[in-house]
């Protein structure tokens, strides 16, 4: 059975990929390698070293998590050296989250990132907690056009677009897909909150966090469903993935490949491998011999 | 006893294992100086010996808490007045709550007859609550607390009170041996045979602790503290370079041998993910 999935020039083994943010650190980048991810993002480095917020920073609610980390990293230079080496060990392509505020941010980061050896990079346009990051970006075509432009100059390795539930993703999306990036990534932890009601107070120290887990699964199946009506570039589904059904299902949507993270919580690093063997199962008794077959197969 | 699996990656788990829960201050024991045991209302999961329990008062940040004891309808836990958050926790007085998700970890394996156990400072918490298990049991141990001086010693009374052996070592003589912890062990050892040492304290301690015990053919199992953002496995803050052991879900009790293969002892993570020097 032939698993093997492409976005763009990136192959994967597996269509599984460890998202951004869980994990986060070399040596367990590796580990999700082992535990069977067909490629592992790294934790958003930024410019600059980032403590991120203070805990509580990750809750449990009815079907997900909700995090406000605050990006913490300990800034890309650091992480290059510290961290990616080890996390290439695992032998699955390593791709380099970037975070920023402005083009010549993402710019300085990629660059480095592609020097070291990473085989893509990804730019968190999403993440739905910090001010001037992530959605707050994303949501703007415009910007989200000017930075994957200025960037697709400067890069040989792929470039991936992680984009937020927001009015504008349709549009953010295209506006991506016509500056050259390689891929959409949708989506990133929906902005949402939990009150504690004994505390009567926020139970995350930044008040809002990003809801990800099975909760914002079917949401993110509509997304990635939608933007493969209108996109021509591959996308990488994201949001509640936690067993192969919910991965064959952005698949049928049209996602080449699925990312995950909530799911280690529950499940462990050894995630990845029961879904790639839940795939291969799934695929030989509908009597598919690859993975392609299905990607997108609902709309042909 | 058999050994303990780890609690992370077990399909019991679900989303709602990690929601904090409102319990009830009982009753506060002033332990040391430093040091003040809550005993918490609870009535969950029987939590292992070397569990821990992150513990949040809402407004505050919340912090990893081993296990002191348990008993029927309470568990404890020992606080040592180590900074803001757990200054605010010395305030609190009976009837107030603290928040608390878990029990999280692996905890202690007991598959020995006897255990010498290795106390610093107030990494005592979760050694005296494994004394009370091996006790019931019905295996032999022997409580060497170590500490600054005579009135940082901690559950010295509790441990005798279970009927263990206790040797005392403080660092200005005020009590007992008069030095570190880890020469007392090394002059016990040369006078009794133990089939396992568990640890818990300053990280150079327990690094002599784990290297005094491998090197004598010794099982060892040390409980480690690391700053840690979730607790569950997820964000990756409490890492063990290079080969990945989350402190939280693959520990926070390691074996030794496989301690000394890590940065264990020399360097650790702060909260942005850069490491610095132990």
């Amino acid at each position: 059975m032939i698993l093997k999935t492409k976005l763009s020039k990136l192959e994967l083994r597996n269509p599984t990929i460890l998202a951004s943010g869980i994990l986060c650190n070399g040596p367990l980048l590796k580990r999700a390698a082992e535990g069977g991810a067909g490629a592992v993002v790294t934790k958003t480095v930024t410019k600059e070293i980032r403590e991120g917020y203070s805990t509580p920073i990750l809750i449990g609610v009815e079907g997900g998590l909700i995090n406000a980390v605050g990006l913490a990293n300990p800034g890309y230079e650091n992480y290059i050296v510290e961290d990616l080496p080890i996390a290439k060990e695992g032998k699955v392509p390593v791709v380099v989250s970037a975070g920023g505020s402005t083009s010549q941010e993402f710019r300085e980061i990629c660059i480095r990132a592609e020097e070291a050896g990473a085989k893509a990079v990804e730019l968190n346009l999403s993440c739905p907690h910090v001010k001037k990051h992530g959605l707050q970006l994303g949501g703007d075509p415009t910007i989200v056009k000017e930075i994957v432009k200025d960037l697709k100059g400067a890069l040989k390795i792929p470039v991936f677009t992680k984009l937020g539930l927001s009015d504008n993703i349709g549009t953010s999306a295209m506006a991506a897909q016509e500056a050259g990036t390689d891929a959409i990534v949708a989506i990133n932890a929906i902005k949402s909150m939990a009150i504690d009601v004994d505390a009567r107070k926020p139970i995350l120290s930044y008040g809002y966090g990003g809801l990800s887990g099975p909760a914002i699964h079917p949401v993110a199946v509509r997304c990635v469903h939608e933007l493969r009506q209108k996109l021509t570039v591959p996308i990488v589904g994201c949001g509640g993935v936690t067993d192969w059904r919910t991965a064959v299902e952005f698949l049928i949507a049209g996602a080449s490949a699925v990312q995950l993270g909530s799911a280690i919580a529950i499940r462990g690093i050894g995630v990845f491998k029961e879904i790639e063997e839940g795939i291969k199962n799934y695929l030989k008794s509908n009597g598919f011999k690859s993975l392609k077959e299905i990607i997108g197969c609902m709309d042909r | 006893m058999p050994s303990r699996p780890s609690s992370a990656g077990k399909d019991t788990l679900t989303f709602d294992s990690f929601v904090f829960a409102p319990a009830k201050i009982k009753r506060i024991v002033t332990e040391s100086p430093k040091v003040k045991s809550f005993y918490l209302e609870y009535r969950g999961k029987t939590p292992r010996p070397g569990q821990f329990f992150m513990a949040w008062l809402p407004g505050q940040e919340e912090v990893p808490m081993s296990v002191s004891d348990f008993g029927e309808g309470f568990i404890r836990i020992s606080v040592a007045n180590e900074g803001q958050t757990t200054a605010n926790f010395h305030k609190l007085t009976n009837g107030k709550k603290l928040f608390l998700r878990g029990p999280f970890g692996n905890g202690f394996s007991f598959d020995a007859k006897s255990f010498l156990i290795v106390g610093g400072g107030y990494g005592a918490a979760p050694l005296i609550y494994a004394a009370k298990n091996i006790i019931r049991s019905r295996g032999k141990c022997v409580y060497l607390i170590g500490a600054k001086n005579k009135s940082e010693l901690l559950f010295v009374k509790e441990a005798r009170k279970l009927g263990v052996k206790v040797e005392i070592a403080t660092e200005d003589g005020s009590a007992g041996y008069q030095g570190p912890a880890t020469e007392l062990m090394e002059i016990i050892l040369k006078k009794e045979k133990f089939g396992s040492v568990i640890t818990c304290g300053p990280e150079r301690m327990m690094y002599k602790v784990v290297s005094l015990s491998v090197k004598r053919g010794i099982k060892i199992q040390a409980s480690l503290e690391r700053y840690m953002k979730c607790g569950f496995g997820v964000c990756g803050s409490c890492v063990l370079d290079p080969i990945g052991l989350r402190v939280c879900s693959d520990g926070p009790v390691f074996d030794g041998a496989i301690l000394l293969k890590t940065e264990f002892g020399k360097r650790k993570r702060v909260a942005s993910g850069a490491k610095v020097k132990i």
